[in-house]
């Protein structure tokens, strides 16, 4: 395979749990690679590179249920601006909840922009519990699967995994309110503040 | 309380005075930046002042929405989505159990019969795909009891708007 251009389709890129997950897939891609931000804007530097690519790799969270909306505004642009050549795609997805298969539909809405694109879809990641998963010791469990992922695509073999901390729905659903109400705590916020029913105030 | 978001214009379209209708795609709303403010600092309230913090409580309170929008990808197309997005506000950052999956608790949000005119689809599969994804997107956002008309054109877009607020008004 050529190069691997790497998307990160978070909305805070630079302090995004996707660049974790990115860090991570590096320690086990040894090929040539370019990464990109969609917070750097730089986006017609980023779709003159894909030239030089096969393989496109977009790591995102899901939000609201879909795609990130400037990451779906750079897949218009690549759209309108395509690569004279085809690419595979390849993504890893990060959800908060506990299902993976909450993913399920933005994994589908990237299978829909490689059909529109011509281009083929390749090696899926499906990460769930993702907002709290990089500061548990389950994080060895996204990286081990990180790295399946960078082998995959490696090797051009389609996979479809998926990464989950190994949590009944009521372990999730308390570590959850921990981990919220921890990062309530770092701005002086209680839990009957962060509770409140009021939109924009009363 | 009646509301409807639309994403190009309605001329024909008539109304009861009172019923608010507003243009996202004319509205300065940035793309939402993922600070989780509105669920630790601020709580309720998104920390970026544009036109989005006149917009979501809006979305909260009503009971019956009409959202006009084309689609891109199988999803809202970007003025509509950037809004959902920065409705995040309307949410908790803490996790329930609804319908058995692991969804944010909701603010004040009154529950909604949500209307969805989308336009612009390519394809069965898109609408597919839509369809999909608002059923997901409806669990967070109260608005279970939907109903997605598509439309061909623009203008059949208007027509069918034009039929849910007539249901309103009768």
């Amino acid at each position: 395979m050529g190069k691997l251009m790497i998307v990160n389709g978070s909305p805070r890129a630079p302090k995004s749990n996707s660049k974790l997950y990115i860090q991570a897939f590096l320690s086990g891609w040894s090929g040539a690679y370019e990464l990109y931000s969609l917070t750097q804007r730089r986006q017609e530097d980023c779709l003159a590179s894909l030239e030089q690519c096969s393989d496109l790799l977009l790591v995102f969270p899901l939000y609201t249920d879909g795609l990130p909306s400037g990451l779906m505004a750079f897949l218009q642009a690549l759209l309108a601006q395509p690569p004279s050549h085809p690419l595979r795609v390849h993504m890893a997805i990060n959800c908060g909840f506990l299902e993976p298969s909450q993913n399920d539909v933005a994994v589908d809405m990237i299978r829909l922009f490689c059909k529109r694109g011509g281009h083929s879809f390749g090696a899926c990641l499906r990460i769930s519990c993702g907002e709290a998963f990089p500061t548990t010791p389950f994080m060895a469990i996204a990286r081990r699967k990180l790295r399946k992922l960078a082998s995959a695509i490696a090797k051009g073999r389609p996979v479809q995994l998926t990464a989950s901390m190994p949590l009944t729905k009521r372990m999730f659903l308390r570590a959850a309110q921990r981990y919220w109400l921890g990062r309530g705590r770092s701005f002086g916020v209680s839990e009957e503040e962060m509770s409140t029913l009021e939109i924009e105030g009363p | 309380m009646d509301l409807i978001l639309t994403d190009r214009h309605l001329p024909s379209l008539s109304l009861p005075d009172n019923t608010p209708v507003i243009h996202v795609a004319e509205q300065k709303i940035a793309p939402c930046v993922g600070c989780f403010g509105c669920w630790i600092k601020t709580p309720g309230r998104c920390v970026i002042r544009d036109d989005a913090p006149a917009i979501y409580p809006a979305i909260a309170r009503c009971d019956r929405l009409l959202v006009v929008s084309r689609l891109l990808l199988g999803c809202y197309d970007l003025p509509m989505k950037r809004l959902v997005e920065r409705s995040l506000p309307n949410q908790q950052a803490f996790i329930r159990l609804h319908h058995g999956e692991s969804h944010h608790v909701q603010r004040a949000v009154q529950p909604k019969q949500l209307t969805v005119v989308a336009y612009g689809a390519q394809d069965q599969e898109e609408r597919d795909l839509f369809r999909r994804w608002l059923g997901r997107n409806s669990l967070n956002t109260l608005a279970e009891d939907y109903t997605i008309l598509f439309a061909d054109s623009e203008a059949q877009a208007e027509e069918l708007a034009g039929k849910v607020v007539r249901a309103w008004v009768n």
